[in-house]
């Protein structure tokens, strides 16, 4: 309880000072808590929903495609070993390239809408799958798949009941990076060129120099963080009840 | 006698190692016989695992041939089971899960019931009732190798090919998995393979005692140890007969511990 109430008492004395300035000095820079929540009511009420639905859906569609995709080809060259020693370098060559910086490419390719956005959420959240799932598949103990062979298992069955669930850790810290990057990626996206989304709404706000408008936007940006790391905190907890064993 | 379960004909082994070739075992004779219960011991690195690998099929020896039942091993060996000194036990499924693994193979397809029985007469004979639905993390050093033990013998395999199974339990643990083990396996009912550097163990456990060289390992003494069976595994340390093999055995091992130090 003690905690909870020093953190109470520290976000008052922040909010506080930040009000006291922007009321009795100047709001024109950092705007003021009651002003920003006062546009968030506004904004509640024309629209945000909006917004937040074409992030959220960009999110969740390049998430749907990345995903498996980057999962896949992980499980797959995780177990061979010639084609990753020929492709890994390339795709390693691939993803050192700042991949948010592929945007300006894939909006000239694929224009204003939603398109471009999902396909950086996909691009983004691929590689951090397959990286992740590819070490998760050298991880896996070689005493463990011969004795799995020596009891029979095919290797359809090594696959289902070895391979795929010792990589289940591994995909879901790769999904714990990824839902935050989605959000990223998506965001960014939106920034440079877009006409609805949250990206789009800071970026509108910033050409006005509204900065009640930016905080605005940065406060749902900030929930929708907190919201997706929540709920990768739970698919994991689900996931991985056998690890939180003592 | 009848016919050998294992057979090596002068079967060696070269593993490759920047581009040489380094023999890990010499050229080697071997036979075990069905239900017999057979010990290597050797320093590390003398090729008594590569043995064993060779007689599960996970890798051909590079010359000589091994044979099973008579006929040579080309592929894996599906009649043996296998266990080893690491733990290889599933940690995402509970016990019961982990001993049902080997039947929930499409070669051996079971009814559920089927199933479900045999993983509980197996998990009573380990001493394991009660901790069905632990994961192996909450288990024991002890409790895991009782499961492990369980996993493979609910297969039921012919042959046991066992890799130092104790080897990571403290000596009091080790010498009640030789009690269970022997409670389960002895009595001539499983051909057992068993690769361990402790010799009071190989002495203890085994039918014969197979002495290996250092590397590259060959074979340097067999020998038949005719402690009456069944062993009391606490009190057999202290016969006479004990102290004399393990003497003689001793003989032959340390030097070959002492070069195996020193390379």
């Amino acid at each position: 309880m003690a905690v909870a109430g020093w953190r109470v008492a520290l976000c008052a004395a922040v909010f506080g000072a930040w009000e006291w300035y922007g009321q009795a000095v100047d709001a024109t820079w950092f705007s003021a808590p009651s002003l920003i929540a006062a546009r968030l009511v506004q904004w509640a009420g024309d629209g945000l929903a909006g917004h937040v639905a074409v992030t959220l859906g960009e999110m969740a569609t390049g998430l749907a495609v990345g995903v498996p995709l980057g999962t896949a080809l992980g499980l797959f060259l995780g177990r061979a070993p010639v084609a990753s020693v020929i492709l890994r370098p390339i795709i390693f060559a691939l993803y050192s390239v700042p991949l948010v910086t592929l945007a300006p490419l894939f909006i000239f390719w694929f224009g204003l809408g939603m398109l471009p956005k999902i396909i950086l959420v996909a691009i983004v959240t691929f590689f951090l799958l397959f990286f992740t799932t590819f070490a998760g598949v050298q991880t896996i103990d070689r005493d463990l798949v011969s004795s799995f062979r020596l009891m029979g298992a095919t290797d359809g069955e090594l696959f289902r009941k070895l391979i795929a669930p010792a990589c289940t850790a591994w995909i879901i810290s790769g999904l714990r990076l990824a839902l935050p990057y989605s959000l990223i990626a998506a965001t960014v996206g939106e920034m440079l060129l877009a006409r609805e989304g949250l990206g789009y709404l800071l970026m509108y706000a910033s050409q006005q120099i509204d900065m009640t408008g930016m905080f605005a936007a940065l406060v749902v940006l900030m929930i929708a963080g907190v919201a997706v790391g929540e709920l990768a905190n739970l698919a994991e907890r689900r996931l991985l009840r056998w690890r939180t064993s003592p | 006698m009848t016919s050998p379960v294992i057979e090596l004909k002068n079967a060696s082994k070269d593993f490759e190692q920047g581009g040489r070739a380094i023999p890990a075992l010499a050229p080697t004779g071997l036979n075990v016989a069905n239900h017999e219960f057979v010990a290597l011991v050797g320093p590390s690195g003398c090729g008594k695992s590569t043995v064993l690998n060779m007689v599960a099929g996970l890798f051909p020896p590079s010359g000589g041939q091994v044979l099973y039942e008579g006929e040579l091993v080309a592929d894996l060996n599906r009649r043996v089971g296998y266990m080893t000194q690491k733990d290889t036990l599933l940690p995402w499924r509970t016990t019961a899960a982990n001993i049902a693994a080997p039947l929930e193979l499409a070669c051996r397809a079971m009814p559920r019931s089927e199933r479900d029985d045999r993983v509980a007469r197996m998990i009573e004979l380990v001493g394991l009732k009660g901790f069905e639905n632990h994961y192996p993390g909450e288990l024991s050093g002890g409790m895991r190798k009782r499961a492990a033990l369980a996993r493979m013998l609910v297969y039921d395999p012919d042959t046991l090919l066992m890799d130092e199974p104790f080897g990571a339990l403290d000596a009091q643990l080790k010498l009640v998995m030789h009690e269970e083990l022997q409670r389960i396996v002895g009595d001539g009912r499983k051909t057992v393979l068993f690769v361990t550097h402790d010799l009071g163990e190989a002495i203890a456990l085994a039918d014969r005692v197979v002495v290996f060289t250092s590397r590259p390992g060959r074979v340097k003494k067999v020998r038949e140890i005719e402690l009456e069976r069944p062993r009391n595994v606490y009190r057999v340390r202290f016969e006479t007969a004990f102290g004399d093999l393990h003497e003689e055995l001793w003989n032959e091992l340390k030097d070959e511990v002492r070069k195996g130090t020193d390379a």
